[in-house]
């Protein structure tokens, strides 16, 4: 009997080490792995971009290379116009924008000579005003704006009245402007 | 595990830190684009209309002057005697540079005569001519009273031609001797168009 308790004993103290051999010295918890793909996020774009303009006389005839070389002259009962189309870039699920000129400059022809319309910008819904928001259209990344204006030398005029007067248009700006949306945060128009 | 989760915070602190400083930099400009154009110059054209003598062509003047003033051409200066006729005249040529086209309606009247004896003694005859040398042919002539010479649609480049006889009474009284006088025609040239048919 006496050694029946003896062995029990060595035998519970072998187990014990056992374990922490096997471990190194630590004991690893219960650990899990996963991966996830949350996307790319991609930025819009706007741009505008102003094509070629366009001069043609009130017979629809297009003097636009005169008009460019300086060899158009213009008399009394002429009427110009001019068109220019803007290629809008607008790529953004909140973005909007709007359109001004700058630089138009005024015409030295007497006012009861001339009849000038102020250059204006219109698209397929309407005119564009400094007001209008344009805003993405569904299916492409671009729109058209027009920009146009007429100049009419009045039959009216007398006797040699602006006689090689000259209405030198310069360089017009077109300015596209991102406008605040909802759902913009931490944005200010400067 | 210590050891994981102490840099795991780490991380988490700098990113807050990065995006505080760029929130203390505060606002910034929406998008926007530019773009410029040079539509052109428009010019309108020079309203010339030349005058030259039928006697001399190398007398010849715009209507009007740089400054604007009414141009006069001398056709020719003669010495008359009794009953004898001087021939004169002048070529009126629509030199518009319009693009378009650019007719004018040319008239010739008779200017204001200084009187004196040898004005009144004066046959002063006109006619319209097709060249410059028509003047110089004695057929033709009419009186030319208050009612004016009129060359209608006168094309860009195209010329009318006024035609003067000018006659000495064949007795005109001794006073005239010496005497001299002018005998104006006054052109007015105008654009064709609705107000003035031409």
């Amino acid at each position: 009997m006496k050694n029946s308790t003896l062995i029990k004993g060595t035998a519970a103290i072998a187990v014990g080490a056992a374990l922490l051999l096997g471990g190194g010295g630590t004991l690893a918890a219960w650990n899990a792995d996963a991966s996830a793909a949350p996307g790319t996020i991609v930025s819009g774009d706007l741009n505008v971009a102003a094509g070629t303009g366009k001069w043609t006389d009130a017979n629809s005839a297009d003097v636009t290379s005169k008009i460019a070389n300086g060899t158009y002259r213009i008399v009394p009962g002429d009427k110009l116009t001019y068109t220019q189309d803007l290629t809008v870039t607008l790529v953004g699920d909140k973005l909007a924008a709007k359109v001004v000129l700058a630089n138009v400059p005024t015409s030295s022809f007497a006012a009861d000579n001339v009849s000038i319309s102020p250059l204006k910008l219109t698209n397929t819904a309407g005119e564009v005003t400094p007001t209008t928001v344009l805003t993405p259209v569904s299916g492409s990344s671009t729109q058209t704006v027009t920009a146009s204006t007429v100049f009419e030398f009045k039959g009216s005029t007398s006797a040699r009245n602006d006689v090689s007067k000259s209405y030198a248009l310069g360089n017009v700006s077109y300015t596209l402007s991102q406008v605040t949306q909802a759902g913009l945060t931490g944005v200010t128009t400067p | 595990m210590r050891i994981k989760r102490s840099l795991q915070a780490t991380a988490l602190i700098a990113a807050a830190v990065l995006l505080g400083l760029l929130t203390v930099q505060g606002t910034y400009a929406l998008w926007n684009a530019t773009a410029t154009t040079s539509p052109g110059t428009v010019t309108a054209a020079a309203f010339d209309v030349r005058m030259t003598s039928t006697v001399n062509s190398q007398a010849f003047t715009n209507m009007t002057l740089p400054n604007d003033k009414p141009a006069n051409l001398s056709i020719t200066t003669t010495t008359l005697a009794r009953g004898q006729s001087v021939f004169g005249g002048v070529v009126v040529t629509n030199l518009v540079d319009g693009t378009n086209a650019f007719n004018t309606k040319i008239t010739a009247t008779k200017g204001t005569i200084a009187n004196s004896a040898l004005a009144q003694n004066l046959i002063i005859d006109a006619k319209m001519g097709s060249l410059a040398t028509d003047c110089s042919t004695p057929a033709g002539y009419n009186t030319l009273g208050t009612t004016s010479l009129t060359a209608a649609n006168v094309a860009q480049n195209a010329s009318a031609v006024f035609c003067l006889k000018i006659t000495l009474n064949a007795d005109p009284p001794q006073e005239v001797k010496g005497q001299t006088v002018n005998v104006p025609l006054t052109i007015t040239a105008s654009q064709c168009g609705a107000s003035n048919g031409c």
